[in-house]
This record gives structure tokens, sequence and C-alpha cells, in this order.
């Protein structure tokens, strides 16, 4: 078992672990420990693509090889080191963006059925998105009768996933030289499902071997992730939903109930999460609440099904990646539902622990020995009422005395969509990102950051999220956050408006401050860094920033990544023209040709690179670093206050 | 109702006044019940549509692009 300090940065998280250890029940602080990553696998040296293999291909240690050793360093098919660390590279890029585009092609699903009026329980929210998203897909508006509008929004929509010509709608919404970089490179995206199952073959064996033409394809399939299925995603979800607007929420174990009952809500889809907000809502259902003993309903999210119900409901969220089973653990939780993504097979087994029912509703996510529950859009309230009773009905069964719900959980304001931020800034009649550009512009803020991404066991819980935003943000840096990296924020408080007063540099302060805002701003589930893209976007077109995302003071980060989704993530930043930063292990340092492409040569071509860092000071300070270096190429490194000039001075001008 | 509660300061000529002190009711914000639902002003179509050709024109003003102004729309 592991050492419970050891296991997080949070005083809630030990404690929580601590009951766990204390019950006898495993989990991944203890896996982790027991099993250790395989240093091949790790560095991108192994190659298991057909049954002639597996075959490893590790470059020797702490030692220079000869060429000869160097040309004897390939698989039984001849694929050489470089070749295998690109392909293992690039299907990583291929499962990641699968998974956001398969997210998203639900949600269009969704969408065109709920525009249709096929499902009484979905709807179409937030009309002015909708408008947004069809003047950018070319459906006319003027007075159409709104069912119209949705419907074609939703079969264009639809038909991106698999468009086998041309290039992906939302990629005009980049800035203009944005676009002209990828179709000179050839690398504007058609649908997502084409670029996957290309990426796929490529890599399959004997196919492409030129680790530079495998990595460009890599860099194609991710733009068709975040400027395509990710973005559509985020889109819809906030036409049927709304798109988010500033509200309260809570982070932490302690927003548990100890005389509620508790329902978690895990995985990545907001579809069951908007149903159960409004099946908890249910007089009726509070009603048999009551009926049972307990004083209410609480539900809790975790990971980014938490961040979707969060953002336009300001539900509580119970934790982030790292802290799924304890959040059973606590012993106070009637019920969890998964639906898809990040979701530990374990949890049925630390389930089967206490009373808690483990409810799986997605028919691709299905965990051994869970309760499977289907949930069907087109009953999606009637089903989300048959889990909630099922989670009432369940209060009965809880031991009391087995239950310690730990009693910090933070406060914190979120819900900062691109549209969100531009109307903040500006008012209803002056919304625009020029506040930001100028505040930039005269230095009191250095630069915008993205720090994103997942947890990972092999570091100790949101330790690196907690020093690298508190270093960027104490350097004047402004945070942009999602996923997991946002609630880590959220349980260290980063996210309140005082929390600038706090942890900001002076100048980041005085604009939080002028703002109201947090100076780490909380922009939604990991399919919604397609956000940031836009708000870089934003940046570049209002002007004094230069005219792409690369010639922004910004950068991009995941310090404590895991998944297959963070490395799409991390490739659509670079391939947009971004730094982006990772940590924890990098997936190719068993190839120095191929780790050089993405860390510099990516650079010459996609204006964007890669970069590995262990050190989340060390690599926030390479993020102010490649900021400085873009203040200074932008000519704003010394910092500047706007020169108001008065009449006189206006008429010594004319005079001059 | 708020108690008022006031602080004594001194003016440039000595003078000690009596000013207002921060007000305001302590609580702590309840999560969902903040929301500033500034789309929820944008009610007509048209309002919706002006507001996104101002407001979003980075992507919509069909006579201004920003720093692309000198370029031909994409
Ligand atoms: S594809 Fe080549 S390198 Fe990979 S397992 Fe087969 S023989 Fe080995």
């Amino acid at each position: 078992m592991a050492e419970a300090k050891a296991v997080s940065v949070d005083q809630v998280t030990i404690e929580a672990y601590e009951k766990a250890k204390g019950d006898g029940v495993e989990t991944v602080f203890d896996r982790v420990s027991r099993i250790k990553p395989c240093p091949i696998g790790a560095g991108g040296a192994c190659c298991k693509n057909c049954a002639m293999g597996p075959c490893r291909v590790p470059a020797p240690k702490n030692r220079e090889e000869t060429p000869e050793e160097k040309a004897k360093r390939t698989g039984v098919c001849g694929a050489t080191a470089e070749t295998i660390a690109a392909r293992n590279f690039a299907r990583m890029v291929a499962a990641g963006a699968s998974a956001h585009s398969d997210h998203a092609r639900g949600v269009a699903e969704t969408f065109l059925k709920a525009a249709k009026g096929e499902l009484k329980d979905f709807a179409i929210k937030d009309e002015q998105k909708l408008y947004q998203l069809a003047m950018d897909l070319g459906v006319e508006i003027d007075d159409r009768d709104l069912k119209d509008i949705a419907v074609e929004v939703g079969e264009i929509c639809l038909a991106e996933f698999g468009k086998q010509e041309g290039e992906i709608i939302f990629l005009k919404r980049a800035p203009l030289k944005r676009q002209e970089i990828w179709r000179n490179l050839g690398i504007a995206p058609r649908g997502v499902d084409r670029e996957v199952v290309e990426m796929l073959h490529r890599t399959h064996i004997g196919v492409d071997q030129d680790y530079e033409n495998i990595l460009m394809h890599a860099a194609r399939t991710s733009l068709a992730d975040g400027w395509g299925g990710s973005m559509i995603s985020t889109e819809l979800q906030d036409v049927m939903f709304g798109t988010p607007e500033p509200v309260a929420g809570r982070v932490n174990l302690g927003i548990l109930k100890k005389d509620h009952v508790n329902i978690i809500i895990h995985g990545h889809e907001p579809l069951l999460p908007e149903m159960m907000v409004i099946a908890s809502q249910d007089p009726e259902m509070l009603k048999y609440a009551e009926s049972k003993g307990a004083k209410g309903i609480n539900l809790g999210g975790l990971c980014c099904s938490a961040n979707e119900i969060l953002m336009r409901h300001g539900i509580p969220v119970a934790g982030n990646f790292l802290q799924q089973e304890l959040a059973i653990t606590t012993g106070a939780v009637e019920l969890m539902t998964v639906d898809v993504q990040c979701q530990m097979e374990s949890l049925q087994q630390v389930a089967s622990c206490y009373h808690t029912k483990l409810i799986t509703t997605d028919r691709r996510a299905r965990i051994e020995g869970a309760q499977h529950i289907q949930f069907e859009e087109e009953r999606g309230l009637e089903v989300a009422k048959e889990i909630l009773k099922m989670a009432i009905d369940n209060f009965a069964n809880r031991n009391q005395d087995r239950v310690m719900i730990p009693d910090e959980s933070k406060e914190m304001v979120v819900g900062f969509s691109h549209e969100t931020i531009n109307y903040l800034l500006g008012g209803m009649f002056r919304a625009s990102y020029r506040p930001l550009n100028d505040n930039i512009i005269n230095g009191r803020i250095r630069g915008v950051a993205g720090v994103v991404g997942c947890n990972n066991a092999r570091v100790q819980h949101n330790s690196n999220f907690m020093v690298m935003i508190k270093e960027l943000i104490k350097n004047d840096v402004l945070v942009l956050t999602t996923g997991c990296s946002a609630m880590a924020a959220g349980e260290m408080g980063l996210m309140t408006p005082e929390a600038a007063l706090e942890y900001a540099g002076d100048g980041l302060r005085s604009v939080c401050e002028a703002v109201g805002i947090p100076p780490v701003l909380h922009v939604g589930s990991c399919v919604d860094n397609s956000r940031i893209l836009m708000a870089a976007t934003a940046m570049v077109k209002d002007g004094g920033l230069g005219d792409d995302i690369s010639d922004l003071p910004a950068a991009g980060a995941a310090p404590e990544w895991m998944s297959e989704k963070a490395i799409s993530i991390g490739e659509y930043f670079v391939a947009s023209g971004v730094f982006t930063v990772f940590g924890v292990t990098w997936p190719t340092t068993n190839s120095e040709a191929v780790t050089k492409y993405l860390f510099e040569k990516y650079e010459d071509s996609l204006k964007g690179m890669w970069a590995f860092e262990q050190d989340p000071v060390k690599a926030a300070q390479m993020m102010i670093a490649h900021i400085d270096k873009k203040r200074k190429e932008l000519g704003i490194d010394k910092a500047r206050e706007r020169i108001l000039y008065d009449m006189e001075k206006r008429r010594e001008l004319d005079a001059a | 109702m708020v108690e008022y509660k006031y602080e004594e300061k001194e003016l440039p000529d000595g003078t000690k006044v009596k000013v207002l002190a921060d007000t305001f009711e302590p609580g702590e914000t309840e999560p969902g019940k903040e929301k500033i639902d500034w789309r929820g002003r944008l009610f007509s179509r048209d309002w919706k549509l002006k507001y996104l050709q101002t407001g979003e024109r980075y992507w919509f003003s069909k006579s201004w692009y920003g720093s692309e102004k000198r370029k031909n729309p994409a």
C-alpha cells in the first residue's frame, strides 16, 4: 500500500485514500506501486502490429550506438526504430481522435433526432448558438422555421464525420494564415473517420515507412479531431444544453452529503447527465427520496461528464480521474453511472465492497459485474428516473458506520466559453477580445496558457497542475483550463476571482480585479479544448498580436497526461501553431530522430512544436520563455502602457 | 437588510470623517444559483443575429476582419 501523504497534494484525497486503506480496498494508488511501466513500451520501442512480432527495438542505454548496431535495430519486417516510434505515436493520435469524435457523433445523432422532434426530452436550448452554427455552415436563416434550420445544421454536422473529399467546414474558422499553412502542407483534413482510417492503414505493417510522412498525417488526423469532431461536439452540445455562462460551483469529495441520496455521474458525454439533472429536480423524485429517509438528492460529477453539467448548471464536482474510486470508498455513494472514457474497470470491484451500485449506460462501454441500463435518448428522462429511483432505493442499504465524507470542498466560478469571455471583456454592446489583447500588449498580462489533460497515477495527484498553474499565474500568464486539469485547479482554490489576489502577479491581478474573473478560467470538458482554439483565433483576428495562432504569446501543457486523447489534443494544439509541453513521460524517447522531429522540425512546417519536461516548474518556465520569445518577435517585449493623447499632444503630433 | 458599517478616515487637513465601510451580505455562493445569463437578454432572432455580427464579428462581420482586414475572407 502506498504512503497516504505521497498520493496527492490534496488533503481531501489523502484522507479519502486513508479511509480506503483502512477498509482494505485496493485502489489505483496501490496498483501503480506494484506495476512498473515497461521502459521499452514507454519509449515507443515495441511494435506488435503483426504476428511476426512483437518486436522490441530499444536503443542501448548510456552509450552511443555504432552505425552497424543502429542498422540492425529493426523489427522482423525491417521497420526501423523511427518507423516503430512514429507508428505508435500516430496510433495514439488516431485512438484519441476516435474517442472524441465517436462521442461527437453520438451527440450529432441525438441532435438531429431532437431537431426533427423525435426526442421528447431534448430540445434546442440556445437559439443563438444555432444561428452561429448555421452561419458557419452556410445554412440559410432568414425567417425560416427554427426546426428546419436545426435539421439542416444537424445533417451537415453529421456528414462532416465521413467527409471523403475537400476539407472540414470548421477549418475556415481558423486564422487565414493558419488555413494557408495547412493547405500548403496538404494536411487540411477531410472527415475524421477518413483520416483515422487512413492513419491506421498507414501504420499497418509494410505501408508508410517514412516517419516524417507518418507524423504529418498524425497532424492531419488530430486536426480532424480538434477543428472537427471535438468542435462539432462542443457546438452541438451548446445548442442543445446551452452555451456556458459564469456560474458558481463546488469541487471535491466534500460535496457528498451525509443525509442525501448521493449519485455520481462519471464519464464524458452530457446526454444522460443532463437528463439526470432534470430528474433530480423532479418534485416526485424528491418526495420519493424523502419517503426513504433522505433529505434530498445530491448529484455529483466525475471527469468530463462533471465538467459538462458543472459548466451549464453549477452541479458540484466530486473529483477528477484519480478520485473516482475514492468517491465510492467514502461509503456514501448510492449509485454511480458511467458512460464512456476514463472509467476504471476496478470501479466494480470497489463498489462491491460497499452498497454502491455501478451502472454502465452505453453499449460501447460495459464493465463485467456492473449492471447495464442502456441510455436511450428516445426515453432519456425515463431512463434517468429509473436510475435515480434505484439510487433512492439503495439509500436504505447505506451503512452509516462506514461513511467518511471529507469535510472540504472548494468554491469556484466556472463557465468561460469563448463567447462568454468575449462578452465579459467588453459587455453586450462592445463584446471584444480587445481588452485582453491590449493588456497583453501593455504587458499586464504576459501571455495565455492552456493547461489541460488528465491525472496520471505515476505522479502525485494534482501536484504538477498545482505547481505549474501557480508558477504561470504568478508570472502574469492567464490560464485557460479544461478536463481534469480544471478540477485540480478548482480543488486548489484557484478558480475564484479572489484567487487572483493571492496567487497572481501584479499585472494579471489588476486585470482579473477589473474584469472580475479568476486567474484560471474553466473552459470546459476535454472536447471543449476546441473552445481554446476559438479563443486563440479571436485573439489573432482582433489584431495586434500577429496574424496566426503561432504568433501569439501563448503555450499549452498537459503536465499529468495519461490518455491517448491527451496526445490527440496536444497534437492538434501543435498543428494549430501552439508550443505544447507534456509531463510525466514521453512516448517516442526511444527514437531520437522522431523526438527531434516532433520537438524541433514540426516548428519549421507547423510553426508549433512539442516539448517534454517532467519538472512542472521547469515546464512552466519553458512556456514563459516561449511566451517571452513571441512577445519579442511581436515587438511588445517591453511592458508598455498605452499613451492616451490629449488635444495638446495631438496638435503637437499634427504639427510635426 | 444589511446593517451599514462605518469607519473613520482622516482628510488631508486632519479632519476626521466617518465613511461607509465594506458593505455586503456575508455568505457563500450557492452552486448553480448565480448564473450570469447574458445570452438570455438577446430575446429575438434579430437581436441574436445582430449580436453575432457585432459581438462575434471575428467570424461574422461582413466588413471587419480585424488583423485580417487586408486579406480576402476565407
Ligand atoms: S510490423 Fe514489423 S516491427 Fe512490427 S511486429 Fe511485425 S515484424 Fe515486428
